[in-house]
């Protein structure tokens, strides 16, 4: 076979096949590099996820502030009982006002409610609360 | 500037005309020994309309049995046509030295028979020159005894040729091959550079994960982030509907309504009010549904309840 008879169509040819070659070559690269980033997109956001949750879940001066609580009222309304992280309280003979301050006080703190109850006798209020906070 | 690189020599292909030694390609220009030439004014605008007429003007004035290609090009009003034999000029060309290989492009003397404004000798007995606008080939012999002459050189090369190979798909010399070959491969080049950047991957969201797991070296580990994925937003969800029910039955309660008794666990959630008149009541009902709770009227006492 005479190669030099055929020298141009040779040359378009390896030119187009390197083109085609570049073409499948960025393809392929831009195929593998959006699925790449988006997983790594995905895992930023779950950790930015869990570290926002623990942030809320998990605050460190969780304790602090839930022995707060019993600041609110008067001390001899209030029978507290803490071990850790858990919190068994009892609070007697609460006017309207010192319940609300209490309720909202308890909303704002992250801990998880495992029984809250409100009860009124008489013209006072008694509130149980038993709650949990994680580390 | 010749960009291109079409400098090769043109040659002048004539019955008398000397062996050629060269070992470099060529381009020829063929004299009307070589071709049948024929004019016509027709209705057609374009040169591929024109070429497809091409073949029946010659009925009966070319050779049978033999493959004949066309050329045409457009002289004023008129349309010229030129038919020629490939085989038989290549078969020429080999008796002359010159191998098809290495012709570039053919030309016609038609194409630059306005170039010829004095003969040009073709060995010792013929001359080309134009006669009415057509190129011919004539003895030496009609011109007077002194007369002047032209010199065949690349000057005579037209802008369009012919090819002699056989299906020829690139009607292109080298040069222009080489041309459309080096932008094909800056093309590939531009391509294979973004494929390159694309495969080095988004370092932004690696150094922001790797920022992220630096502060929180506890939550390197897959397992732990999903474990503690899981268990927050259960805690999450759960809490957050809790302080809304509470902030839902606060925002019911108005003057004139009581709060009797109010429960929630992480089960279930149940409310009792008392209301001084039966319109209180009803009111605090209305409102109760509003915040979508099932509410029980008793007289002038309101109950929900609820499952988390």
């Amino acid at each position: 076979m005479n190669l030099e008879r055929y020298q141009s169509q040779l040359i378009a040819l390896i030119a187009i096949g390197v083109l085609v070659g570049a073409i499948f070559y960025k393809y392929d690269a831009f195929k593998k590099q959006a699925g790449a980033s988006e997983l790594a997109n995905n895992a930023v956001l779950e950790l930015k996820e869990v570290i926002a949750l623990k942030k809320i879940w998990a605050e460190s001066s969780l304790t602090k502030k839930v022995e707060k609580l019993q600041k609110i009222v008067p001390k001899q309304k209030v029978k507290w009982t803490r071990k850790k992280r858990k919190l068994t309280a009892s609070f007697k003979g609460l006017t309207p006002q010192e319940v609300n301050k209490l309720i909202g006080k308890i909303m704002s703190l992250a801990v998880e409610i495992e029984n809250l109850s409100i009860q009124k006798s008489g013209e006072t209020y008694s509130v149980e609360l038993k709650c949990k906070w994680s580390k | 500037m010749n960009f291109t690189g079409n400098t090769k020599e043109l040659v002048l292909i004539h019955n008398q005309m000397e062996r050629l030694s060269t070992k470099k390609r060529v381009n020829i220009m063929l004299t009307p020994q070589f071709y049948t030439l024929k004019r016509e004014a027709l209705p057609v605008k374009y040169t591929y309309q024109a070429k497809r007429i091409g073949p029946s003007l010659f009925d009966g004035l070319l050779e049978e049995g033999r493959g004949y290609d066309y050329f045409v090009l457009k002289e004023a009003e008129e349309w010229v046509f030129i038919a020629y034999d490939k085989e038989r000029i290549k078969a020429f060309l080999q008796t002359k030295g010159i191998h098809p290989d290495k012709v570039g492009k053919v030309f016609f003397a038609q194409q630059s028979v306005e170039m010829l404004s004095s003969p040009i000798l073709l060995g010792e007995h013929e001359a080309l020159t134009r006669l009415h606008g057509t190129a011919v080939i004539v003895p030496q012999s009609v011109f007077p005894e002194k007369f002047t002459t032209l010199t065949f050189n690349n000057k005579f090369t037209p802008k369009k040729g012919v090819s002699l190979k056989e299906s020829e798909i690139l009607f292109f010399s080298v040069g222009q091959v080489a041309v459309f070959a080096i932008m094909l491969l800056g093309l590939a080049g531009i391509f294979g550079y973004e494929g390159w950047r694309y495969a080095q991957g988004d370092t932004a969201k690696t150094e922001e994960m790797q920022g992220l797991l630096e502060e929180y070296p506890a939550l390197e580990s897959r397992y732990v982030r999903e474990s503690l994925m899981s268990k927050f937003k259960k805690i999450d969800r759960k809490e957050r509907k809790k302080r809304e029910i509470i902030h839902s039955i606060a925002k019911a309660v108005f003057k004139g309504v009581t709060l009797n008794h109010l429960t929630i666990s992480n089960k279930a959630f149940s409310a009792q009010f008392s209301c001084q008149t039966k319109a209180m009541a009803t009111k605090l009902k209305s409102l109760l549904q509003k915040e979508k709770f099932q509410v029980t009227l008793k007289g002038t006492t309101a109950e929900i309840k609820g499952k988390l």
